[in-house]
This record gives structure tokens, sequence and C-alpha cells, in this order.
């Protein structure tokens, strides 16, 4: 499709999921000229091709649209800002040179291995889902047992399903949404199961996909052993104690022929690793200050590579920022350092950016650690917002003024999310 | 007729396959699976033994050292993944001590070469990141790390370059004795021959039984282990080994020919011939042990595990050689080292059927080589460009954690690759983080075009492992009332 | 008699837990919504749940087996089924823009289409 890939770019903007191509449009409108998403599938749009429910778009679109509506109306956009576009196009590295001018390796079937110069580089390669060795679940090694994600794909793209009897472990908003397209098709959905004590996808969808149909969701229940020699036969599960170990004395036995696993998406950071990009251990994903620069100078990035994100909506608004910066960064604009860092304190899984800079107004995004209702959010002691509820399948979204960030002395600033009734002292 | 027909497409079944395939014979390999080498071949520790911990007076002990010299021209001639990277035994007590030096001292005199006694300064320089409390090692150079799947594929197609055929889907279900040739069944036909060598691996008693032998019988021990992320590769060099205990060679940090990390394997009896299951015992007893000799590796590290299931037979050692049953020959109770042994054991099968008469000619034809599969992954960016500038292909990206191209899963599915399996284990599409959840996809419809399947007709592994099924929309789920 | 109806509004990642009040078909009261939209949220789940439904079907010379469709706008709950193995009957052939209309008047409810969610080129 759309592909010329020449000369040297300002920036190149690595993914074309949502991300890329919000990131794209950012570093068009911050005024650089040449802009290349590169991207590894045969159509742009990343995760959203094959998300074909409703729920993406109401901020950004107003509107309500599915995956691949909101991908193919931002694609046109992508379109008319004449950005170049690339793609069955795998990035398998990317070089430095002392300049600071970079090079992108791509892998292309028409172009071969190729490499494109670039002043700047977005990351936004999307996220992959965690698997059965990262949780570890004992029992034998049959077919059947597969990501969520990948079977949303054999069953929305490639029109076969995997497997008539499913379980499903872990409740992120794949294997719930999952729940519902495989009965739809007409599968035997047996129960979810959820080791921690509260669902990991949105409310709305533990309503709609299970609620509906009537499948049973357990929560502080897991999969204690796999039982099949070539293909799964059952699972066994069993309910968790506080320490989230199965207790097999209340373990019971459910046939099925396929275990779909919704146990959570790692930024996919094969790339940033390799070029030595300093990593969050609390997200999986770079390292960022207040442009979404990583420890790379130059080197950007934005959605679900930085950080997991839920809302779609997000993504974009994070991605026009970064693609902003880029551009800014392409034609030679150098912001100073930041001089606040962000710590994550009570109740805060992470936050995302690393750290800010009193010159301009932040969004802070962040996850909390388990549910709290109500509770109040704390930004240092700059500012204070009350929160109806807080869970982990939700990100927080919390805006900060330049003048707030002003008025702060010192170079750390912490979060809190603590329960409305308490005082930070 | 055959002149020789094999039972089992393991490491055995395929050495001997290959050493016969150098002389004029008509030989047939029998397996029972959808391809060779995913019985206990596939599901090792990869180890290729120096051949010290055995004792010279079993059979094992003896083949073992002879087999680890013949893997460097097997090497050479069959391009598998194999490197010497060497053992340290380690002592975690004064009173591993004297067993080291026992050690040591039964190496050398099967003539295992280069054994050295470490002292702590020196473990500590040669592998940083083991415990600092361990006191001592026994450095054996000669031990190497090898893709066992690799090796059984390269053997196999060696063999049947060199006019072995092979028949997979084909479990041996029936023996029957004629006056001088044996005729066995499986599902899809019945074949003759006047030998029959018996290499089934855990069922190899079972295959016995079917000529009405029952003087041995196989306990299957199952051995668990645990594959780590590749962020902890380097962390240690050689095979790190604790001082051998009764019943195996203990639990183990293996350095896999991909530098990889994999610990385990345990020991545990079991009746079930299937059991390749993991359990959390065994995994608590694989981290608890290794995180003593190695502070860094925890259970969180880990990407994928397996088991996999030693033939440990009543004799608790190899059984070899010519039975009452004239022809039918036993090659059972392969348990470990018999990934190491398996060259010597096909040369002494190979004397064995010489003395039971069987008139061995050397093929002049007969080439001992097999070319490397390509490994784009590997390569620096010239060579890569050169690749892709021959077959455009190779910038086709399947794999992404293991950077694995197209061209490498038609050559996988070129070589022989009929399942999922099969392409993971010649190609290592699906081996890495994501554990096929990118690659599936891009392999079943390479794996599919190529042979003129659809997606239903594919599995993992062959007989019951399918992938995916059919749609149907006829079923009337129900939905809750309002 | 009064009666109490749960419900959760779907309608944003809020997710507010609502409460109606009812006596037979009489909606009294709705508590606990958070912006107006739960509320007309409860009134609906209530007197008519609907919900809005997408799948795929059957596309012919296209680089994928499946296209995904939806209905344009949502339909009767206990419907929800039955609509989707209508759908499922469709067969189409490539190419295919977004937005276009692959079944009208669906579940005889002038107004209510089946529509393609994306383009697909046509592939030979
Ligand atoms: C199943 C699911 C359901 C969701 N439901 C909703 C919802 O209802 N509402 C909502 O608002 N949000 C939803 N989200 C969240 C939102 O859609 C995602 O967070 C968003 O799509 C992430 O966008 P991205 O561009 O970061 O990643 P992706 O969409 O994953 O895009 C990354 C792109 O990068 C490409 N790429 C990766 N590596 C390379 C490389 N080396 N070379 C070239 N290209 C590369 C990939 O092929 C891909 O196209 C959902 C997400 C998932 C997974
Ligand atoms: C956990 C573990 C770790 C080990 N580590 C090492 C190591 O590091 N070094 C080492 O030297 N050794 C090691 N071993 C031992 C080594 O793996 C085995 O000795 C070796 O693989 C045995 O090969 P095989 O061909 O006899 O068996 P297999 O590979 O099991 O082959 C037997 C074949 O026979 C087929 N078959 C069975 N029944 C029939 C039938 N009726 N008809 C046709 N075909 C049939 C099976 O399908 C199978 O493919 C280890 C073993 C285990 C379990
Ligand atoms: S009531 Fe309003 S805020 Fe609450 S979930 Fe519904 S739409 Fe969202």
């Amino acid at each position: 499709m759309l592909g010329r890939m020449e000369g040297k770019y300002d920036v190149v903007v690595i993914g074309g999921g949502p991300a890329g191509m919000g990131a794209a449009l950012g570093a068009r409108d911050s005024g650089s000229e040449r802009v290349l998403i590169l991207d590894r599938e045969p159509d742009p749009g990343g995760i959203l091709l094959q998300c074909i429910h409703s729920g993406f778009g109401l901020h950004y679109f107003k509107e309500e649209l599915t995956g691949p509506e909101y991908a193919e109306r931002f694609l046109e956009n992508v379109i008319d800002q004449e950005v170049d576009l690339l793609s069955n196009s795998y990035v398998s590295g990317i070089s430095y040179d002392s300049s600071g001018s970079k090079g992108v390796h791509v892998m292309n079937e028409k172009y071969g291995l190729s490499t494109v110069e670039t002043k700047s580089v977005v990351l936004s390669m999307g996220c992959r889902e965690r698997t059965r060795g990262a949780i570890r679940i004992p029992g034998t090694r049959p077919s059947g047992i597969i990501t969520a994600g990948l079977a949303q794909k054999f069953v929305n793209m490639k029109g076969v399903l995997p497997g008539k009897r499913v379980a499903i472990l872990g409740s992120g908003d794949i294997g719930l949404i999952m729940a519902r397209r495989l009965v739809l098709e007409g599968c035997e959905v047996v129960g979810v199961f959820e080791i921690m004590p509260y669902s990991n996808g949105l409310t709305r969808n533990v309503v709609q996909c299970l609620e509906d149909f009537e499948i049973p969701l357990h929560l502080s229940t897991t999969v204690a052993y796999i039982h099949g020699k070539d293909r799964v036969e059952k699972i066994t599960v069993a309910p968790v104690d506080e320490k989230l170990k199965p207790d097999m004395n209340r373990a019971w036995d459910i046939p099925c022929d396929t275990l779909l696993l919704s146990i959570g998406l790692i930024p996919e950071n094969e790339l940033s690793q390799s070029l030595g990009i300093k990593l969050d251990l609390l997200t999986g994903g770079p390292q960022v200050n207040s442009t979404l620069e990583t420890s790379m100078p130059g080197v950007f990035t934005c959605g679900n590579v930085l950080h997991v994100h839920d809302l779609v909506d997000f993504v974009t608004r994070e991605s026009l920022l970064a693609g902003q910066f880029a551009g800014e960064w392409a034609q030679g604009v150098r912001r100073p350092n930041d001089n606040i860092r962000l710590l994550p304190g009570n109740n805060v899984h992470y936050c995302v950016p690393h750290s800010l800079s009193p010159e301009r107004e932040h969004t802070i995004y962040m996850r909390c650690q388990k549910p709290m209702k109500p509770c109040r959010l704390h930004i240092g002691d700059l500012k204070q917002k009350k929160l109806r509820f807080v869970v982990p399948a939700e990100m927080i979204m919390v805006k900060v003024k330049p003048e707030l960030l002003e008025k702060f002395r010192g170079d750390t600033l912490r979060i809190d999310i603590l329960p409305a009734e308490e005082k930070t002292d | 007729m055959y002149d020789v027909a094999i039972i089992g497409g393991g490491v055995i079944g395929g050495s001997i396959a290959r050493e016969l395939s150098r002389f004029q014979l008509d030989t047939v390999l029998l397996e029972a699976c959808a391809e060779v080498g995913f019985g206990t071949t596939k599901t090792n520790s990869g180890i290729i033994h120096p051949g010290h911990h055995s004792s010279p007076d079993t059979l094992k002990g003896q083949l073992v050292v002879r087999g680890n010299q013949l893997y460097d021209s097997l090497h050479q001639e069959l391009n598998f993944g194999f490197r010497r990277i060497g053992e340290i035994v380690v002592a975690q007590s004064r009173e591993d001590l004297p067993i080291l030096e026992q050690l040591k001292k039964q190496g050398e005199e099967k003539g295992v070469p280069g054994l050295e006694m470490w002292d702590k300064a020196r473990l500590q320089r040669e592998e940083p990141n083991l415990s600092h409390t361990l006191l001592a090692a026994l450095y054996a150079p000669s031990a190497g790390v090898i893709n066992p799947y690799e090796f059984v594929f390269a053997l196999l197609e060696n063999a049947i370059a060199n006019g072995v055929v092979l028949k997979v889907n084909s479990p041996v279900t029936k023996i029957e004795k004629r006056e001088k040739i044996l005729l066995l069944q499986t599902p899809g036909e019945t074949l003759s021959a006047r030998f029959v060598l018996n290499c089934a691996g855990v069922f190899s008693d079972k295959i016995s039984q079917l000529v009405g032998l029952e003087d041995f019988t196989i306990h299957p021990r199952k051995g668990e282990e645990y594959m780590l992320d590749k962020r902890l590769k380097g962390l240690v060099r050689r095979l790190v080994f604790p001082v051998p205990k009764a019943s195996t060679k203990g639990t183990l940090i293996i350095p896999t020919f991909d530098g990889t990390i994999m610990v385990g394997p345990t020991a545990e009896d079991t009746e079930d011939r299937y059991d390749a299951s993991t359990t959390y015992e065994g995994s608590d007893r694989v981290f608890q042990f290794v995180n003593k000799i190695c502070p860094s590796i925890t259970e969180r590290d880990t990407i994928t595990e397996f088991a996999g299931l030693r033939a440990v037979s009543s004799t608790n050692d190899f059984i070899i050689g010519p039975t009452r049953v004239p022809g039918f020959i036993n090659v059972a109770g392969i348990q470990s080292p018999g990934l190491t042994s398996a060259p010597a054991i096909a040369e002494y099968v190979r004397d064995i059927l010489i003395e039971e008469g069987l008139l061995l000619e050397e093929k002049e034809s007969f080439n001992p080589f097999v070319a490397s599969p390509p490994r784009f992954a590997m390569l620096g960016l010239e060579k890569q460009r050169e690749l892709i500038e021959k077959n455009s292909l190779f910038a086709k990206v399947a794999c992404r954690c293991e950077l694995v191209t197209e061209a490498e899963i038609h050559d996988a599915i070129d070589h022989g690759a009929r399942t999922l399996d099969g392409i993971k284990f010649r190609s290592r599409a699906g081996m890495g983080r994501c554990q096929g959840g990118f690659c599936s996809i891009r392999c079943m419809d390479i794996l599919a075009e190529r042979l003129n399947q659809s997606f239903t007709d594919l599995s993992k592994r062959g007989s019951n492992s399918w992938i995916v099924t059919e749609m149907v929309n006829e079923q009337h789920p129900k939905m809750r009332e309002g | 008699m009064l009666e109490m109806e749960q419900y959760t509004c779907t309608n944003c990642p809020m997710g507010c837990p609502l409460q109606l009040t009812h006596e037979g078909e009489n909606i009294l009261e709705v508590f606990d919504y958070q912006c107006n939209r739960g509320l007309k949220y409860a009134k609906q789940e209530f007197s008519d749940p609907r919900r809005s439904l997408s799948t795929t079907v059957a596309i012919s010379h296209a680089r994928w087996a499946r296209l995904p469709v939806k209905v344009s706008a949502p339909i009767p709950k206990d419907r929800v089924i039955e609509a989707a193995r209508e759908i499922h009957q469709l067969q189409i052939e490539s190419p295919v823009k977004r937005g276009q209309v692959l079944m009208s008047n669906f579940l005889g409810e002038k107004d209510i289409e089946v529509v393609a969610l994306r383009s697909m080129e046509r592939i030979s």
C-alpha cells in the first residue's frame, strides 16, 4: 500500500497502530515535513483491526466506534496529512551515529533490508500477551492453550474457532470480550477464572460479556492444573488463599478442550532493549521525560509500548503529544531537562511520564495497585483530586498546570492515592 | 522385504538408521508420531556428557565416553546445534570434596580428557555469578550442549538421503514371527523384515512383549525442566552440576546451545507413560536447589517448562542385544546418558547385526553431509542482505521473538516439518517469549498452503493435537433474561 | 409494591452501579448515577434493554476470511443471539467499503442496518 521510502526523514514512526498514526499526525502538526510510518502488518491499525467490538473513540471522535472503524478513520487523517506509510515492513534494529542521526533497519519483501535515515524516531510497537510460562500453570502441555488475543485473531480474521468448550483464565478485557465472541459463534464458555478478588477488565465488559450470557466469573480462583495428552481435556481449578496459592482441597475439575489466557499484556520492548534504552520495571516500557523522550536522545515513545492502555483515546492523546515533540526535536528544538521527578507512592503502581517540567501543562497517567473507594489523589502537596473509585483495570489520568509546578520547591514529587477520609501529613 | 526395520524415531533409532545407511541395505524406520524426535529425544537436558559420572561397570558407563568423542565428526557432517562448553561439578560442602576427587579419578580411568580441579578463587573467577559459598569444582572441558531435536532431524534427513525409508504416523501394533522373518503391523500396512530393532523408548518393553518376551520392564522416570528468559543469557557459561546423588545427576544449570539458561531436571518415578506434566512440587524443588548454587535465578524468570520421561529399565542399565526371538534385537532402557551414547550405541548395534549374520557392504554413494539450515537472526547485516537478495522471503519476518523469516519456515517444511512443533523445533519460530502468540498464524498460513490443507487440518504435533476448529453457527446459546 | 433493580451503567468506563425503584411498570426513582447518561441507561435497561452487536461474516477474495460488521443501532437484548445467527448467514464478495450496508431493515426494525466495519480490497 501507500509506500515510498526515500531520502532522509524528519520522523520515522515504528508501528502503525493508533499510537503510531497519532504520533505521525502529531509530528506533521509540529511542522515536520517528512514523516514515515513503518508497520510489519499488511494493514495499518495494529491491534484495533481485530477488536471488532465497540467502545473506541468516545473522546477523540466523539462517537462510539469499533476498533476497525477507529483505525480506518484515523488512517484517512494520516493519508490526508501526507504521511508516508510502508506496511509489511519489519523494523529489525536502529543504529545511531554521533551526530544524532539515526538509521532504522527495515525488512520488506519488495525493498529488501534497507536503512532509513531519520532525525528522530517514535517507538510505538504496541504490546504482546503474557503466556502460560509467565504464570507457570502445572500440568501437561497439550494443544488448546492459547492467549485470548491470538484466539481473537483466529475468530475475527481467520474465521476459525480455538475450540468448542472454552475456559478462560484471567479477566482482562480481551478475555471478557472473547467470552462473548465465542458464545456468539456457538461455543460454550464454561467460566472465567480470576486469581485476584476483583476483575481485571472494565465493568462494562463484565456486564455485557459475561453477565448477559450467564458466564460465571470465579474471583480468587485459578487454574491449578492442565490435563490432556494431545489436546486439552480438562482443567483443575482451585480457590486461592491470601498468598494467591491454590487450595487444592477445594479444587474441582472442569472438562473443556480449550484454555484461553487473558493474563495481561507486556510492552513489546525487544527493539527498545536492543537500543539500550532504560526501561521502567513497573510498566515494562521505557522511562520517559515529560516530552515522552526515552533515555536515548531523539527517540520518543507512546501507546502500549510505553505502558499498557485500556482506552485507545488515551493512546491517541499521548501519541499526538509524542509526535509533536519528536517533530520539534527533528527541527532542532531542545528543551531544558525536566527538574521534577515523579515518585509512585501509596497505592500507585506506576506513573508516566517519569518526570515533569514547570514549563508546560502535563497529563500524568497512572495505575493503582488495588481497588479503593472513595479516595483522593494527592500530587505532592500541590493538588488533590477526589476520585469515586480506582481499580487497577482503569488508567487514571490527571492534568497538572504549570502554575502549580512553579510553586513546587524540591526535586521529587510523590503521588499517592489515599482513602478519602485520610489526610496526608 | 526390508533387511532391517527400526521401531522408533528418537535419537537412538535415528542414529542407528543413519549408521546403517552407510551400507547396502533396505532399512525402514517406523515412528508412531507425526514426526521423528517427538519422544524423549525432544524433552531432555541436551547435554553431551564427558562420561566421568557413570561407573565403567555398566553398559551405559562404557558407551558414554565413546559417544561423546563421536560428536565432533557428527557435528561437522550434520550441522546441528552443538558446542563443547564444558561442565563443572561444584562442591557445596566439605563432604562433597572427596567425591569430586573420586569423580576425577573415575573419569581419568575411563579416558575423559582434560579433567581439572578448580579451587574457590578459580571458580569465582570463571563463574562469578555462582554462589560464593561454593568450595571447589571439577571442570570437564569435553562436556557439550546440543539441540537434540536438530540432531535427530539431521540424522533422519541424512539417513533418508542415503536410502532409508521413513514412515511416520506408523505405530507398530503387532509383530508376528515367521520362519526367517518378522511381520510388523501398523495401522496402514504390514511390513516384513529380517531384523527388527526395538528402539521404542519408554514403550520398548511393550514392543518386546509383542514378540512374547517378558524379560524386562520399563519404569518411566520423569524429569521436569524450566527454561528461563533470555535476559539471563550469559549468567553462567558452563554446565553446572551438583555432586551426584544416587538416583540422578541432580538438578543442573544448563546454558543451552542457544544460550538461554535452563534449569532441571527433577527425577520422579511415574506409571503413566504419557505423563509429560510439570508440577508445583517439581518447580519448587528445582528452584530451591538452583537458587542455592546461583542466587540470581528465581522462579519468576521461567518462560516455559516441559517434562520428559527417562526409559529406566528393570536392570537400571541399557538393554542392547539379540533375544530369544531370532532377528528381534532390543535397544531398550536407553535412559540418561542415552543422548550422549547414541552414536556409540549405533556402532554397537551395527556390530551386533554383523554378528547375527547381516552382511554389511559399504555404499560408495554414501554422503555423510547435511547442509545447515539458514539462521537469519545469527547473521550480520551484510550476510542478511545477501540472503534477501537471493530470496525475498528472507525479508518477511514470521517470528519476531527469535527473528525467524518466512524463508526459514519454508526450509523447515522442505526438511520434513508437518506440524507447528515440527516447524518450531526446526526453525525456532514460536520458541521465544511470546510462545507462538505472534507467529502461529503465519506458520499456519505457510503450512496450510504448502500441505494444501486448511487450518482445521493442522496440528501442534500430530494425532489429536488439533489447533483450531471450524466455525458453526447452528448452535443455540442462551442469553440471560433481562 | 415498591421494588428495586440494580444495574451497572456501561455507558462509559466509570461503570456506575445504579439502583432503580419501581412499582410494576412504573419507574419511581434512579439512584447513584454520575451523569444523565446513567439515568437514561437505567430507565432503558428497565423498559427496553438493548445491546450493540458486532460480529463477522464470511468474505471471499479478500486478505482475511472474515469481514467485521456491526448492527447500526442497539437491538433488543433478548434478540442478540438470533441476530448474530442471522448475520452469520451472509456471504460477502470483496471489495467492500467501510460503512457499506450489507443488510437493511434488520430484525424488522426500519433504520437498523448491518454495516461493514472496514474496507477490504479484492484479492484474487
Ligand atoms: C483486545 C483489546 C481490546 C481493547 N478494547 C478497547 C476498547 O474497547 N476501547 C478502547 O478505547 N481501547 C481498547 N483497547 C486498548 C487500545 O485499543 C490499545 O491500547 C491500542 O490499540 C494500543 O495502540 P498501539 O498503537 O500502542 O499498539 P498496537 O495497536 O498494538 O500497534 C502496534 C503496531 O506496531 C507494529 N509493530 C510492532 N513491532 C514492530 C516492528 N518491529 N516493526 C514494524 N512494526 C511493528 C504492530 O504490528 C502493530 O501494528 C483494547 C485493546 C485490546 C488489546
Ligand atoms: C529430563 C531428561 C533429561 C535428559 N537429559 C539427558 C542429557 O542431558 N544427556 C543425555 O545424554 N541424555 C539425557 N536424557 C536421556 C535421553 O534423552 C534419552 O536417553 C534418549 O532421548 C532416548 O532416545 P530414544 O530414541 O531411545 O527414545 P525416544 O526419543 O523416546 O524415542 C522413542 C520413539 O519410539 C516411538 N515409538 C514408541 N512406540 C512405538 C511403536 N509402537 N511404534 C513405532 N514407534 C514407537 C516414540 O514415538 C518415540 O519417538 C535425558 C532424559 C530425560 C527424560
Ligand atoms: S452514569 Fe455516567 S459516569 Fe457513570 S458510568 Fe454511566 S455514563 Fe459513565
